[in-house]
């Protein structure tokens, strides 16, 4: 026995607690989403139903707009992933001389907030006729995960350990097949926690395309969610809650689907090594 | 992995497949000005109409929906295409600057804050109205005062004005009524402000008086409350001939002073918990208010359209339970009694297409019919004299005080660092408000502020 | 061996070719959607740029006005510290230090038991960025939940308020930073189950045997074992929580008083409430700095490897 019976029970109950605490904020938001009379309080509705719900789902440019923003952040955050390992894998197996510079660079830059790139960005679209451009917008938001994900898929990768591959080298693979059949497979949950990501951040990235993009039916879902609290936020408690529940939905089935990939945890290398 | 792959290319397809769809989409919506050619041949031209959409009622929308299946009627050539900005007040600005910048993005016909066409101006993007208002005999119809809001810094008109405002004391009668107050009430000075709301204090439950004081609530500060001070004392906050910012003036404190009676001194106003939120605005106007827990509220004539028909506050006789006052001078002195006026315009974006079509549909919408419907729709004060008079305008709540309020009308700066010094006002009132700084204190501050932003020499 | 060597020189002679190959998506992509966009801000820094008004379309270089502005501006100074108390507090103190105390805490305990537990903290993680400066207004409102519970309690514990506490007004602070530590922490906290779960627990036992206490085994054992990764997700929470800017922006407005305009709101009021963009931009580039010091200081100090 290594650990007392008594600190496994306090760990126990701490941790009940910290999980109550943590979903507490949420709780509200579930339960506004079906009263009829939403108030700022937790309270128990006196009327359930789902007429909060069918309004948002009812809303064909609300709909549109869910449908756009899976499609934006979905194939952004799946390029980025892409990217990134081509990226990652010669930041951490290959020596080049320019290495530490590219990702001193890329490291630096990651603390600028999209506020300020986003005025001198809106000038480039115009310049090269970008504007209203969802494709140009998904690659401005893969520009703008990039350095982040790069850095952690580096570290996943620097876990992965080079001996794996060099005797898949030694049995007669080329170097891609062994990154396809001996890194990726390990690399999964370091993927999956990338593209999990990447993903929330531009699905809930309201500013970017508010500004690079003109006509309403094209705004994705974080452009539509911010609207609908500017206009109705705090005359209609219950539909905003409804709204906000939707909207979290996707990111949360996208965890749910990346669990099993990521059962396996994920770790930022050297954690045995020290 | 496979899988992976598999789907990552199906979704990649897919949203090129959407993004060309919506590009094409974007193109035809007339976004792309080349779809709706010019002159000469009898070719449909589309005029592209942006104005704010802040929520339901759309009010400005169906205004322009109706007017646009008018127009169409009325003639072929040309078609309005509505096409607004749904955002809050600051992001439509930013947006706006950012779509007057290139062709492909200026709409055909804008409407635009009053008070930012003079910026607008100065930068470039708008075209210069004083040729074709001279041409225009319809001009002459529109309310003096509010021409001086569409004028840039070089005096000349760059906007047609379509709504105005004015700011004014609400009242609620009730309270008024228990408190032993008159309730046809009408301040003339600082002094009856005072007095009225230490009657309420000592003979009600309610909050006597309120304002905006948050400078989380921007702009609303600096003109519904600190300028109507200011204002009323006799002083301008900028020198518009010589070009000097005031900073000295003795009005400065004695408005600051206001605050601190209010709020400190006396005990009239609200607690801070109620005063510095961010939903000031919609739970004070919409709950508090109409349902007498404030007796007096120094804020917004378009706050009228909550207490009638379709409000949210609604009363089936509003003029019976509030009441809409004057904003009072200093000590009654001058004009007597004192008002900041804003409101919205249509102006043409330089870097638009058809400029003489936009003219066209303009001056088309600013006739007295169609200009009495707009402010009858949207609660807001017409701007021609002759829609004024109009029975069906002048009878509705409220109206006849916030339309005589115009004529004590002053209009904001027009100076580009305008937005900049507006934020030193809210700043200073949340400090004295809360207590943090005596209203000398927040004087100086003031005064620091504008003189390291624009230089001694721009001051006086 | 010899061919085992030439191998081996081959390898490294177009290591920098074979590098530049893997990379060339991501600088394609980086170069012109990412270093273009940075290196015209850094530029705009430098001119007296503005949203509207005469400076929208004739900008001139002042050179480093923007930036003697800067020094005698006193919210600027204002707002450096309180980016750096909202990152010391909620990303080092709060994100970090919780990741590790509830991963630690779930180290060899039931699987499902794991499952919820974690479920329920990145529920947090996934939720957007509005929906929680939106949730967590209400949360924190005079009818809240927090206020129901409290004055609730209130009414047994003499030492809780009584009455409803306007906590984003009167502790504005202390509310952006809870909200923020709430939203990340499960980032840290998976990575720190992953480290620890992968410590054998022979080791631990060992320390035990040996007559270590528990706190000692903890400090001299368990947490030099996973410090690297202690310092990786210490770099990269930090960036991340320096850019903050919604939720606060959602929250308080950076209000009351400017209590909570860190260096992102500050930027944005500038950038586009006063319509400033060559000043704002100037901010902004504090910002980076103050980034660029935190990453030198881990690197150097705390031996991230690169």
């Amino acid at each position: 026995m290594n650990v007392s019976k008594t600190e496994k029970t306090i760990h126990h109950i701490v941790l009940v607690i910290v999980a109550l605490l943590f979903v507490l904020p949420l709780i509200w938001m579930l339960v506004a989403s079906v009263d009829t009379n939403a108030i700022q309080s937790l309270k128990i509705p006196d009327e359930l139903t789902m007429e909060n719900y069918l309004s948002i789902i009812q809303d064909p440019a609300i709909v549109r707009s869910f449908g756009i923003g899976l499609l934006l952040s979905g194939g952004q955050s799946i390029i980025v992933v892409i990217i990134a390992v081509l990226a990652a894998y010669p930041l951490s197996r290959y020596r080049a001389s320019y290495k530490k510079p590219f990702l001193y660079t890329i490291l630096f830059l990651t603390s600028l907030p999209i506020t300020a790139v986003i005025v001198p960005v809106f000038q480039l679209f115009l310049l090269l006729r970008f504007e209203d451009n969802l494709i140009a917008v998904m690659f401005f938001l893969i520009g703008s995960a990039l350095p982040y994900a790069i850095w952690m898929m580096k570290n996943f990768m620097d876990s992965v350990p080079i001996e794996l591959e060099e005797s898949a080298w030694v049995d007669g693979a080329s170097v891609a097949t062994g990154l396809r059949k001996v890194v990726a497979p390990l690399m999964v949950p370091g993927m999956f926690t990338v593209l999990i990501f990447t993903y929330t951040g531009s699905w809930g990235n309201f500013f970017v395309p508010f500004i690079l993009l003109s006509s309403q039916d094209k705004m994705p879902a974080s452009v539509t969610i911010f609207q609908f609290f500017g206009n109705y936020g705090l005359i209609q408690y219950g539909r905003l809650a409804a709204f906000s529940v939707l909207y979290t939905m996707p990111v949360v089935i996208l965890y749910y689907i990346a669990q099993r990939y990521m059962s396996a945890g994920f770790s930022f290398g050297g954690a045995t090594k020290g | 992995m496979k899988n992976i792959g598999k789907g990552s290319l199906i979704i990649f397809a897919s949203t090129l497949l959407l993004a060309a769809c919506g590009n094409g989409n974007g193109e035809s919506t007339g976004e792309d000005t080349q779809n709706g050619a010019t002159s000469g041949n009898g070719e449909e031209v589309t005029l592209d109409v942006t104005w704010r959409f802040a929520g339901d009622p759309d009010n400005i929308g169906d205004y322009v929906r109706e007017f646009s299946d008018w127009y169409s009627d009325e003639q072929d050539e040309v078609v309005i295409n509505p096409d607004p900005i749904t955002a809050s007040e600051g992001d439509y600005f930013s947006n706006v600057s950012l779509s007057l910048q290139s062709a492909d993005t200026a709409p055909e016909i804008l409407s635009q804050d009053t008070f930012m066409i003079s910026a607008d101006a100065n930068a470039g993007y708008l075209v210069n109205l004083d040729d074709l208002v001279a041409d225009w005999d319809e001009w002459d119809n529109f309310i003096e005062n509010i021409k001086d809001g569409v004028l840039g810094e070089d005096g000349s008109v760059y906007g047609i004005p379509t709504t105005t405002d004015s700011r004014g004391i609400w009242y609620n009668k009730s309270v008024f009524e228990e408190a032993g107050l008159p309730t046809d009430w009408q301040p003339e000075s600082w002094n009856d402000i005072y007095e009225a709301a230490e009657m309420v204090r000592d003979n009600t439950e309610a909050i006597p008086f309120s304002m905006n004081l948050a400078s989380v609530n921007g702009e609303a500060v600096t003109m519904q409350t600190f300028q109507m001070l200011w204002y009323g004392t006799g002083e301008t906050m900028y020198d518009e001939e010589a070009q000097l910012w005031n900073v000295n003036g003795e009005g400065i404190i004695e408005s600051f002073s206001f605050i601190d009676e209010i709020m400190n001194q006396r005990n009239l106003g609200p607690s801070l918990s109620v005063a510095i939120n961010q939903n000031y605005g919609s739970v004070i106007m919409q709950d508090m208010f109409p349902s007498g827990a404030v007796a007096m509220v120094l804020d917004g004539s378009w706050n009228m359209s909550h207490f009638v028909e379709g409000g949210t506050a609604e009363f089936d006789n509003p003029e019976d339970e509030i009441g809409f006052a004057m904003m009072p001078t200093q000590d009654g002195s001058g004009d007597g009694f004192i008002t900041m006026a804003g409101g919205w315009s249509w102006v043409i974006p330089e870097n638009s297409q058809h400029h003489e079509e936009s003219w066209e549909a303009i001056k088309a919408m600013s006739t007295e019919e169609w200009q009495t419907r707009r402010a009858m729709k949207e609660g807001t004060l017409t701007v021609r004299q002759d829609s004024a008079e109009s029975e069906e305008y002048a009878d509705r709540p409220f109206v006849e005080t916030a339309t005589e309020a115009l004529n004590y009308a002053h209009f904001r700066p027009k100076h580009d660092l305008y937005p900049n010094i507006s934020i030193f006002i809210q700043n200073a009132v949340e400090a004295v408000a809360t207590g943090n700084m005596t209203p000398e204190e927040a004087a100086e501050d003031y005064r620091n502020n504008v003189v390291d932003l624009v230089g001694e020499e721009n001051t006086y | 061996m010899a061919s085992y060597a030439a191998d081996k020189k081959h390898k490294r002679l177009s290591d920098n070719t074979k590098t530049s190959i893997f990379l060339s998506p991501a600088f394609v992509v980086l170069a012109i959607f990412f270093l273009v966009p940075m290196v015209l801000t850094i530029v705009i820094a430098f001119t007296n740029l503005a949203l509207t008004g005469s400076q929208a379309q004739q900008l001139q270089f002042v050179g480093f006005d923007n930036f003697v502005r800067m020094f005698n501006d006193n919210q600027l100074y204002s707002s450096i510290i309180l980016t750096l108390i909202f990152v010391f507090f909620s990303a080092i103190l709060g994100q970090c230090l919780m990741g590790f105390i509830i991963a630690f805490m779930m180290k060899g305990k039931n699987s499902t038991f794991r499952r919820i537990i974690g479920i329920a903290v990145i529920a947090a993680w996934v939720t957007p960025e509005v929906v929680v400066g939106f949730a967590w207004t209400i949360f924190l409102g005079d009818s809240g939940t927090v206020n129901n519970v409290l004055t609730f309690l209130g009414q047994y514990l003499p030492f809780l308020p009584q009455e409803p506490v306007a906590w984003l007004f009167q502790y504005p602070m202390v509310s952006v930073v809870v909200a923020n530590i709430w939203r990340g922490t499960a980032f840290s906290m998976m990575a720190f189950q992953t480290a620890l779960d992968d410590i054998p627990t022979e080791v631990e036992e060992a320390a035990i045997m040996d007559g270590a206490s528990r706190w000692k085994s903890v400090w001299n054992i368990t947490i030099p074992m996973v410090k690297g990764t202690i310092v990786t997700n210490l770099l990269l929470v930090t960036l991340q929580t320096l850019g903050v800017f919604t939720l606060i922006y959602t929250m308080t407005g950076g209000g009351p008083s400017g209590s909570t305009m860190t260096l992102p709101v500050y930027m944005y009021q500038q950038a586009f409430v006063s319509f400033q963009l060559g000043y704002g931009t100037a901010i902004s580039l504090v910002l980076l700095l103050i980034g660029a010091i935190f990453s030198l200081f881990y690197i150097k100090f705390l031996k991230v490897k690169i």
